[in-house]
């Protein structure tokens, strides 16, 4: 088992986390050149500090908590808080960061981490409930919308058991071994899922950039369907 | 993960819907010809030269991502907030755009439905239902505000109304107004020959005259003006109070000499704005190509909020080396009150007043702060109507919808009943509106719902506290009205 756990934390770990990067990268490099190369020049009145201001608002969005539903929204914060801080600063996880990009990132204490990865599970369970407990979730909520939050779920749960003995129900070994697989299938799914949010975020906000049309597009637009006979 | 989109509600939980007007029953009168024939075909075929031309892909494949389902966005839209059916969650409505991109122009969505059976297929059910939701949209953008990923449902109305045209679903009155402008003979959405217009503004003189004891000739077709000015044609029509308080600004700010209307074409309506990249700019391009032939330098636009709108934004993108700089006589206006170039009374105005912002003119937070600072320094009860500004809820026949007679129903039932409740709310006697189109919707409301307010333009109000120097002053005129309504 401890061969298997290696080849996980080694080149599958590599593997899966650069499909991540390289997919998010994909997406940041496809919308800056529709930002810098295709929009061009037709960006000169952009209202650039508004939509500054406004991407900060949601990346830090205190005034928002209160709006929509509030139960979700502040569970919805507080969930990011933990995804974020967990899986980047966990003593654990900080000696794999080191092994593999050389990164020296500041450690979590052992109760503050504990406190972090309880309080996502916890938020994410909100969530869930949230969204199969109200009709007007179920509604709008694709099979996606659910499984992504069972997906998450899963590596955090499998790290805090593999980390406390005492409640796991399997071995080490089968606990860990799920946590690295689960990570992993995030990983892969981040970049083809809603999770791309990570970067793509940044770019839903400014729409307002997705205002300035094409020039001549709708002439061309009418004439490729229609010719001649396009009408009014 | 394919995901079916439930055509009809689905009744999970054996809940009812909440009662709401049938607009189903009334959509062929809503849009015209619903269902041509091959539909299915020739809306896939548009939507594939939509996005070979235009650039709107990279923001449908951002949008097909992070579309988060959370619903924070149903809580903002005022038509999901009245019927509370799940078809008007403004997230759904994208859906159903983003979903059929996804499954036909998309490298996954193409391989998942050839593994798949029961993925997403496009019907003509669907494009009906598409052509129902987008016209029940006012894109007023409300619902942007609040969703986490910024996702704009105004622009995804907007863009599958444009999909829907290019198949010949598109709502009869705009299209009727539009190829008026383009190709008929008046190039004005209200038809108005130019011997017409001519006959109104002697009208607006005559009136002018006999309000203020000063004889006044508008000047047309003047050559190497500053401001070449645009309202929504209907005002010629509808609101002669509005555009003889911007002659009286004009007039007593000693800018007479600078403005001019062209009589080629002198409608600022832009209805592409609602449903059309194409017909937004024609129209622009009919519009600057006015000031170019009459050595314009700036477009003044009247009071309109998507009038405004498209040519503050669209101007610059479309006008190429024509690209005038655009003002809205509200701005004009404000800088006249700052730099006291006009005089307003402040002993005119009694009643309570409050201000309603055009979605077009207030969400992006173009024009939020000027009107209330006119309306302050002359307006002794002046009272915020909440939520307003940025937030405002829209009037309910915003995107076009207040040109649909078709759905008057709708629209008082629906669209705008939030906007009653605030006016009602409120509680103010005059409610400015500084748009031809929400200023119809308003009045239609206040006559619905009974509410006793008055609703007017910013430039009504302006009209009866304005001092002229040497002209009848606005006490006096004020008695001669107040007779007048006796
Ligand atoms: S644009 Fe306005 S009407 Fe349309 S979905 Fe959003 S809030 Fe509702
Ligand atoms: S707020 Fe945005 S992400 Fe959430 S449901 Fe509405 S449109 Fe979708």
């Amino acid at each position: 088992m401890q061969a298997w756990i290696d080849i996980l934390m080694g080149p599958v770990f590599v593997l899966t986390f650069l499909i991540m990067v390289l997919g998010l990268g994909r997406h940041l490099v496809l919308q800056l050149d529709t930002l810098l190369r295709r929009k061009g020049d037709r960006l000169r009145y952009m209202p650039w500090k508004k939509m500054a201001r406004e991407t900060v608002s949601w990346m830090v969005p205190v005034r928002h908590l209160t709006t929509g539903n509030v139960l979700f929204s502040n569970s919805s914060f507080l969930f990011h808080i933990g995804a974020i801080v967990v899986p980047l600063f966990l003593a654990d996880h900080i000696a794999l960061w080191e092994k593999v990009t050389g990164w020296n990132l500041p450690v979590l204490g052992p109760v503050v981490a504990d406190v972090l990865t309880v309080l996502t599970i916890f938020t994410l369970l909100v969530l869930l409930a949230y969204r199969s407990f109200f009709r007007k979730m179920r509604v709008i909520s694709r099979p996606s919308d659910y499984s992504i939050l069972l997906l998450v779920l899963a590596p955090f749960l499998t790290g805090f058991l593999a980390a406390h003995p005492s409640m796991n129900p399997l071995r080490w070994e089968a606990m860990f071994m799920l946590h690295l697989l689960s990570a992993e299938l995030l990983f892969v799914l981040v970049p083809f899922t809603k999770m791309s949010h990570i970067v793509l975020i940044f770019f839903d906000r400014i729409s307002e950039m997705h205002w300035q049309l094409k020039p001549g597009a709708g002439d061309r637009v009418a004439n490729a369907l229609y010719g001649k006979e396009a009408k009014v | 993960m394919a995901v079916q989109m439930p055509v009809t509600v689905p009744s999970g939980d054996g809940t009812e819907m909440p009662p709401m007007l049938d607009l189903r029953e009334k959509l062929p009168y809503h849009v015209e010809n619903p269902t041509p024939e091959n539909v299915v075909e020739r809306f896939l075929d548009a939507f594939a030269a939509v996005l070979e031309y235009t650039d709107y892909k990279p923001l449908l494949d951002s949008y097909c991502r992070t579309t988060n389902k959370c619903n924070r966005c149903s809580v903002t839209c005022p038509v999901y907030r009245v019927t509370g059916d799940p078809r008007d969650i403004p997230c759904y409505k994208t859906t159903l755009l983003l979903e059929t991109y996804k499954r036909y122009f998309t490298f996954g969505g193409m391989a998942r439905s050839r593994f798949t059976q029961n993925g997403f297929e496009l019907t003509s059910e669907l494009i009906r239902e598409m052509a129902d939701v987008f016209y029940r949209c006012t894109a007023c953008r409300r619902c942007t505000l609040e969703c986490p990923m910024g996702m704009d449902h105004g622009l995804i109305t907007r863009l599958g109304r444009y999909i829907l045209s290019l198949v010949g679903i598109s709502s009869k009155a705009l299209q009727v107004s539009v190829r008026e402008q383009l190709e008929g003979e008046t190039h004005n959405t209200s038809k108005i020959p130019k011997p017409a217009l001519l006959s109104n503004i002697e009208f607006l003189q005559d009136e002018f005259e006999e309000m203020f004891d000063v004889k006044l000739e508008v000047p047309l077709d003047r050559e190497d003006r500053d401001y070449v000015f645009f309202c929504a044609v209907s005002d010629y029509l509808m609101e002669p109070d509005t555009l003889m308080g911007n002659m009286a600004v004009l007039y007593a700010a000693g800018d007479w000499d600078r403005w001019t209307i062209g009589t080629h074409n002198y409608d600022g309506i832009n209805y592409g704005l609602f449903y059309s990249d194409w017909h937004l700019e024609r129209i622009i391009r009919q519009l600057v190509s006015e000031v170019t032939r009459l050595k314009g330098r700036n477009i003044l636009v009247g009071e309109c909020g998507h009038a405004s709108r498209s040519a503050h934004d669209f101007v610059p993108v479309f006008g190429g080396r024509e690209a005038y700089p655009v003002v809205s006589f509200l701005e004009y206006t404000l800088d006249c009150v700052r730099k006291g170039k006009i005089t307003l009374n402040p002993d005119i105005i009694e009643e309570t007043v409050t201000y309603h912002d055009p979605c077009n003119i207030a969400r992006g937070g173009w024009i939020v702060d000027q009107p209330r600072e006119i309306l302050k320094s002359f307006v002794r009860n002046y009272r915020e109507m909440t939520p307003g500004g940025r937030l405002n809820y829209c009037c309910g026949g915003g995107g076009g919808l207040v040109s649909i007679d078709e759905i008057h129903e709708f629209r008082m039932e629906i669209g705008g009943k939030v906007k009653a409740d605030q006016m009602m709310r409120t509680g103010a006697d005059i409610v400015i509106a500084p748009c031809a189109n929400c200023k119809k919707q308003l009045k239609e409301l206040v006559e619905y719902y009974e509410i006793p307010t008055k609703v007017m333009g910013l430039h009504d109000l302006i009209l009866k506290a304005i001092e002229i120097p040497g002209a009848k002053p606005a006490e006096e005129r004020k008695e001669e009205a107040a007779l007048f309504e006796m």
